[in-house]
């Protein structure tokens, strides 16, 4: 559905240099710190900034060929910009009418109204949530093949969040030929969400893993400085100096469990697996 | 396009209380002032800065980076704000020419002839001043496009300031230069004006393309 091979944008010293693939029936999950080159991504997908260097194809079609009518087949939130907040839901309705084909506007108003967001009020005068709600809203209700959502759950508590990730899964339910590419800062809505999650970091790709792996086979080990000197450490991605001895970050958690019985095996979460990444150091 | 139209119109409903207060004020000064082109052009003018404070609703908050991840290319927004500057300036030159025409005709100052003539020689000035424009406005966004605006005005009365003076210098007396020129090379004239508005318009149009296409957000 998306392919970036080689993507490279340089800002000042930032240099972003990706390569990654959504495909078919799958939620592909982009993960990283805050200026890691996740949006810089985004913005490249969509048109928005011209790459210095590589290559995206979209729904098996270059981008620089990818034309604004075949952007019907996209639905995008990102993550600091939006209709203008001038305008209310009900001015929006007839806009979306217009730029989709395929808009359906009884299921965005019964979103609306599911959701409680006024159809009357100026969108700057909304909260984050009900700004967040209506961006969803309005990437899922022209029945496009990708989504590409840039921290589409920030600001959101838990239920709305929750709610807004059925929709997503419901999105994926009604058409196998769908896909999407959604970054988020919440590791809890990419482990629900995500088929496989790639992982950003100073403008590189540093992991790419389904998500069952890694919640499955990743681990941190937790030793002192006599059990850092004798355990294998062939299965080790990244080690940390702690003040009891060291965190390593394994992606062959059942090698150590029964190998090294003893040690303290803590179960991976996206979160540590980004941590250890980050801050740990390859052996 | 479309789309972009009605989003458009429905941001102009934010200028609504201004909308009618410069509507007043047109009516109220071809009441009370006699130079019908200053009526007009101002009505023009106002069209035309609408279509610059829709540019900056679009910049706000980053808007422009959302606008273009729809179906819409840099090619079809520039073009409807062209169509949005022609049906603003447009409309304002309609309202301005016919309170103005009105007022004249009520005050028994002005005929119907030389009213209708006198707004068609100032339909080029509406088209020049959104051809020189809209490119800078598109160029320019923030503090500098405010900048812009006012230099462009400015920039504007200038010049209809020095052509008065040269032409007083000269001799020429421009309030009877109209009921000098027959009326065939008036129409001609008008015509060609005309012909020259829609030129810069088409010219400034793609420089705004340009200019589009080479932004990133």
């Amino acid at each position: 559905m998306l392919k970036i091979d080689n993507l490279n944008k340089s800002y000042g010293t930032f240099r972003l240099d990706c390569s990654m693939e959504v495909l078919q029936g799958r939620v592909t999950g982009l993960v990283g710190q805050n200026g890691a080159g996740k949006s810089t991504t985004f913005k490249a997908v969509l048109g928005l900034i011209r790459p210095d260097g590589g290559r995206i194809e979209i729904l098996g079609k270059d981008s620089s060929q990818f034309s604004a009518k075949e952007k019907q087949k996209l639905g995008v939130v990102l993550s600091n910009a939006g209709f203008s907040g001038y305008l209310t839901i009900k001015d929006i309705v007839p806009v979306m009418g217009s730029l989709y084909a395929r808009f359906d506007k009884t299921f965005f108003l019964e979103q609306v109204r599911r959701f409680g967001l006024p159809d009357n009020q100026k969108i700057k005068e909304f909260s984050t949530g009900m700004k967040a709600k209506l961006k969803v809203l309005t990437a899922i209700s022209h029945r496009a093949r990708l989504l590409i959502l840039d921290e589409p759950t920030a600001g959101l508590d838990v239920v709305a969040r929750d709610e807004l990730l059925e929709l997503l899964r419901a999105f994926m339910e009604q058409d196998e030929d769908r896909g999407i590419l959604v970054s988020s800062h919440i590791s809890g809505d990419l482990e629900t969400l995500c088929d496989d999650i790639y992982m950003l970091h100073n403008g590189k790709i540093i992991l790419h893993e389904d998500t069952d792996v890694l919640l499955d086979d990743y681990a941190v080990l937790k030793v002192d400085e006599q059990q850092y000197r004798t355990i294998e450490k062939r299965y080790i991605l990244r080690c940390r100096k702690e003040s009891f001895g060291y965190s390593c970050l394994t992606n062959q958690k059942r090698f150590y469990m029964e190998n090294y019985p003893k040690l303290a095996v803590l179960k991976g979460s996206i979160d540590e697996v980004i941590m250890m990444m980050i801050r740990g150091e390859a052996l | 396009m479309r789309g972009l139209l009605i989003k458009d119109l429905k941001l102009m409903r934010n200028m609504g209380n201004s909308l009618i207060i410069i509507l007043l004020v047109a009516v109220g000064m071809s009441f009370y002032n006699s130079d019908m082109s200053f009526i007009v052009v101002y009505m023009a003018v106002i069209g035309t800065t609408f279509t610059s404070s829709t540019i900056s609703y679009d910049e706000f908050d980053n808007g422009n980076a959302f606008l273009f991840s729809l179906p819409v290319s840099r090619k079809d927004y520039v073009l409807e704000k062209y169509l949005f500057a022609l049906l603003m300036g447009g409309t304002g030159w309609l309202v301005g020419s016919i309170a103005s025409i009105a007022a004249g005709a009520a005050k028994g100052s002005l005929n119907l002839a030389e009213g209708m003539m006198t707004a068609l020689v100032l339909l080029p000035v509406a088209f020049c001043l959104s051809a020189f424009l809209l490119p800078l406005r598109l160029k320019f966004e923030g503090e500098k496009s405010r900048i812009v605006m006012i230099i462009v005005m400015g920039g504007f009365l200038l010049v209809a300031v020095m052509v008065a003076k040269l032409a007083k210098g000269l001799g020429i007396d421009l309030d009877t230069l109209g009921e000098r020129i027959p009326e065939m090379s008036a129409g001609a004239g008008i015509a060609v004006a005309l012909g020259i508005g829609i030129a810069l318009l088409l010219i400034s149009c793609q420089i705004s393309i340009k200019i589009m296409e080479h932004k990133e957000f």
